[in-house]
C-alpha cells in the first residue's frame, strides 16, 4: 500500500483542499470523470460533517492497489462529540437530508464501501472506498 | 385559498386581523399566531374575522385552545365582525355562550 | 445500469448528430424515448451529462477547452441531483408502508366501531358514512332496547384522520358501558361530556346528536352537543324544519348541561341526521346551502331510506369531483306505518 496523504479540516476553506486532493488522487488512479466528481462530493460531505459538528478533524486518502482491486480509500477522523444514534444518522430519507439526499447516506451511495465507528465524547471514524471499475 | 394575518398592538390590546379561510390546512397557522397573544398576562385579544368567509370545525378547536389559554393568563378573548356563515358554527356548537363574540357585520359576502 | 447506458449511448450519439445537422423534430422525439429508458432504469443525471460529453467529443473534433470545462462544471452540478433522485424510490416505499399500516388501522376501526342497522317495525332506516380519507372521524351507532326502542348516536370529532378516529373509539366504549334504555339523551350527553373533557387533548372535541325513538308512542326525544342540526320532514305539509337544538360541544367545559327536545312522528314523516361533511359540501368555490341538501333529499324521497341516502351521497360526491373534503355521514329515519 502507498503511504497516506492527509488534509486537516479546520476551516470551511479546508473542505476545498480535501476535495482537490481527493480528486487528484482519483484522477491518478484512472477514475472516469463521473466517478471523480462523485468522490469529490463524498469528500466534501465528510469534510463538511467534520467542520460542522466536530470543528476539527482529518481526512486521509490511501491508494489500494493489489492483484484483485484498485481503488481509493478515504478515512475521515474527528475527535468531536460522536454520533449517539448511528442507525438514525444512516437512515435514508427526508428526515436526515431534508430531501437533498445528502449526509452520510449520500456518502454511502457515492462510494462502494462504507464503514463507521463512533464513540460518544471521543469521536467518529468513517472509512469509505471506491473501486476503479 | 390562503389565510393571511396581521397583528396590531395597542396599549392593553392586541388586534389580530384574519382574512381568508380557516380549515384543517390553515388552522395550524392561525394557532401559531393566536396562541402566543393569549399567553400574555392581562391583555385583551381581539380577533377580527371580518374577512374570513369560511371556517370549518378545526377553526373552533383553535379558538377553544385560545380561550383556555387566555383564561390562564387572565386575558380576554373577543371575536368581532363575524360573517353569518362563521357565526352559525359558533352558535350550533354552543360556543357563542362561552366565547365573547360580537358579530357586528351581518350578511357578509359569499 | 452500465448496460443500459452503453445500449442507449449509441442511439443518443446518433440522435444528437442528426439534430446538430438538421435540428429535426424526429431526433427530439427520439431522445425523448431514450430519456424515458434512462429514467426507467434510474440512470442518474451526471451519467447523462457524461454521455453527452463523450458523444460531443466524438461528433466534433474541434471542441474548445471552454466548452469542455463548462460541461465538466455542469457534470459536477448534477451530482447532488443524482443523490436526491436516489432517495425517491425509498420515500415511495416508506409511503407505501405507512399507507398499508393506515389501511390496517382503518379496517380495525371499522370492526371496532361497527354498528348494524336494526330492524324496527314501522321504521325505515337508511345510513351512509364515508370517510374523506382512510380513517373516519364521523361515527354513528344504533342501540336497540329490549323495550323495542331505538337509540341513535351520530357524532363528529373535530379534526380529521387518525387522531379523530382514535378518539372515537373511546366514545364508543364509554357508550357501550351505559345502560342505554334507562338513560335519556341528555344524560348520555352529560356523561360523555365528562369522559371527553377528562380524557382528550385540549384542542380536540366532539359534536354529537343523540336521539331516542319509542315506537309505541311514535315519539322521538333528542339532545345535541353542538352537533350540526338535523331536519324533520313533515309529510302532511311537505315541509322540512331544521332542528333548533342548542348545546355545547363535548369536551369543552366539565359542567355542561343539555336540553332535551321531543317530537311526535307521523306516517311518512322523516328525521334526517347528518354531519357537517354533508352541509359543508362545496361546488367549486361555492358552498352549498342547506336548501340544496334538502332539495336533493326530497328528490330521492320516494326511494327506500337506504337507497335514498346512497343517492344523496352520490350526488354530492359527484358535485365535489369525487374528492370529499370531510367525512360524510347521513342518516334517515322514516316512519312507514
Amino acid at each position: 500500500m502507498e503511504p497516506q496523504s492527509c488534509v486537516n479540516i479546520h476551516k470551511e476553506w479546508d473542505i476545498v483542499g480535501a476535495r482537490q486532493l481527493g480528486r487528484e488522487m482519483a484522477k491518478k488512479l484512472g477514475f472516469g470523470t463521473v466517478d471523480q466528481a462523485r468522490i469529490a462530493t463524498a469528500v466534501s460531505e465528510l469534510a463538511r460533517n467534520i467542520y460542522l459538528y466536530a470543528e476539527k478533524g482529518q481526512i486521509c486518502f490511501e491508494i489500494i492497489d493489489n492483484i484483485e482491486h484498485r481503488g481509493l480509500c478515504m478515512t475521515a477522523v474527528d475527535s468531536g462529540p460522536g454520533i449517539s444514534d448511528i442507525s438514525q444518522a444512516m437512515q435514508d430519507g427526508y428526515t436526515t437530508s431534508g430531501g437533498l439526499g445528502a449526509g452520510l447516506p449520500g456518502v454511502k451511495r457515492l462510494m462502494d464501501e462504507f464503514d463507521i465507528n463512533s464513540e460518544i465524547g471521543e469521536g467518529t471514524r468513517i472509512k469509505a472506498i471506491k473501486w476503479v471499475r | 385559498m390562503n389565510l393571511t394575518m396581521n397583528v396590531i398592538e395597542e396599549n392593553e390590546k392586541s388586534i389580530l386581523n384574519v382574512s381568508g379561510e380557516i380549515d384543517a390546512y390553515t388552522a395550524p397557522k392561525l394557532k401559531e399566531t393566536l396562541l402566543p397573544l393569549t399567553k400574555e398576562e392581562e391583555k385583551t385579544v381581539e380577533v377580527n374575522l371580518e374577512n374570513v368567509n369560511y371556517m370549518d370545525s378545526t377553526g373552533l378547536g383553535v379558538f377553544i385552545s385560545a380561550l383556555k389559554s387566555a383564561k390562564e393568563s387572565n386575558s380576554k378573548l373577543t371575536l368581532v365582525n363575524l360573517q353569518d356563515r362563521v357565526l352559525r358554527i359558533f352558535e350550533i356548537t354552543g360556543l357563542d355562550d362561552i366565547i365573547d363574540i360580537r358579530a357586528a357585520i351581518r350578511g357578509g359576502n359569499e | 445500469m452500465e448496460e443500459v447506458i452503453s445500449k442507449n449511448a449509441s442511439s443518443y450519439k446518433r440522435l444528437l448528430r442528426s439534430y446538430m445537422e438538421s435540428q429535426d423534430e424526429q431526433a427530439l422525439y427520439g431522445v425523448e424515448k431514450v430519456s424515458k429508458a434512462f429514467i426507467k432504469n434510474n440512470i442518474l443525471p451526471e451519467e447523462i451529462v457524461n454521455l453527452h460529453i463523450q458523444a460531443m467529443a466524438d461528433i466534433c473534433k474541434d471542441l474548445t477547452d471552454e466548452y469542455k470545462h463548462s460541461m465538466n462544471f455542469l457534470l459536477e452540478a448534477m451530482i447532488f441531483y443524482g443523490l436526491a433522485m436516489q432517495e425517491i424510490p425509498l420515500l415511495r416505499e416508506e409511503k407505501h408502508v405507512l399507507q398499508s399500516e393506515i389501511s390496517v388501522a382503518a379496517s380495525m376501526q371499522q370492526t371496532l366501531l361497527g354498528t348494524s342497522k336494526p330492524e324496527i317495525e314501522g321504521l325505515d332506516i337508511g345510513v351512509i358514512s364515508v370517510p374523506a380519507h382512510q380513517m373516519n372521524g364521523d361515527y354513528h351507532h344504533f342501540v336497540k332496547g329490549k323495550d323495542g326502542s331505538l337509540g341513535i348516536a351520530i357524532a363528529d370529532v373535530i379534526g380529521k384522520g387518525i387522531p379523530a378516529a382514535l378518539c372515537m373509539s373511546m366514545i364508543k366504549y364509554a357508550m357501550d358501558s351505559y345502560p342505554e334504555e334507562s338513560m335519556s339523551p341528555k344524560s348520555i350527553l352529560k356523561n360523555l361530556n365528562r369522559v371527553v373533557e377528562r380524557n382528550v387533548d385540549q384542542s380536540m372535541f366532539i359534536t354529537m346528536c343523540y336521539a331516542h325513538y319509542q315506537p309505541e308512542e311514535s315519539k322521538l326525544s333528542f339532545s345535541s352537543a353542538g352537533h350540526e342540526p338535523g331536519f324533520y320532514y313533515n309529510a302532511e305539509t311537505d315541509t322540512f324544519k331544521e332542528f333548533d337544538t342548542k348545546g355545547l360541544v363535548l369536551g369543552v367545559s366539565p359542567d355542561a348541561d343539555y336540553k332535551e327536545y321531543e317530537l311526535t312522528i307521523n306516517k311518512n314523516d322523516m328525521v334526517i341526521l347528518l354531519t357537517d361533511g354533508v352541509t359543508e359540501c362545496r361546488d367549486g368555490d361555492r358552498f352549498i346551502e342547506n336548501e340544496e341538501v334538502l332539495d336533493i333529499i326530497k328528490k330521492y324521497s320516494e326511494l327506500p331510506a337506504q337507497e335514498m341516502v346512497e343517492n344523496v351521497y352520490k350526488h354530492f360526491e359527484r358535485l365535489q369531483d369525487f374528492q370529499l373534503r370531510d367525512d360524510f355521514t347521513l342518516l334517515v329515519l322514516r316512519k312507514n306505518m
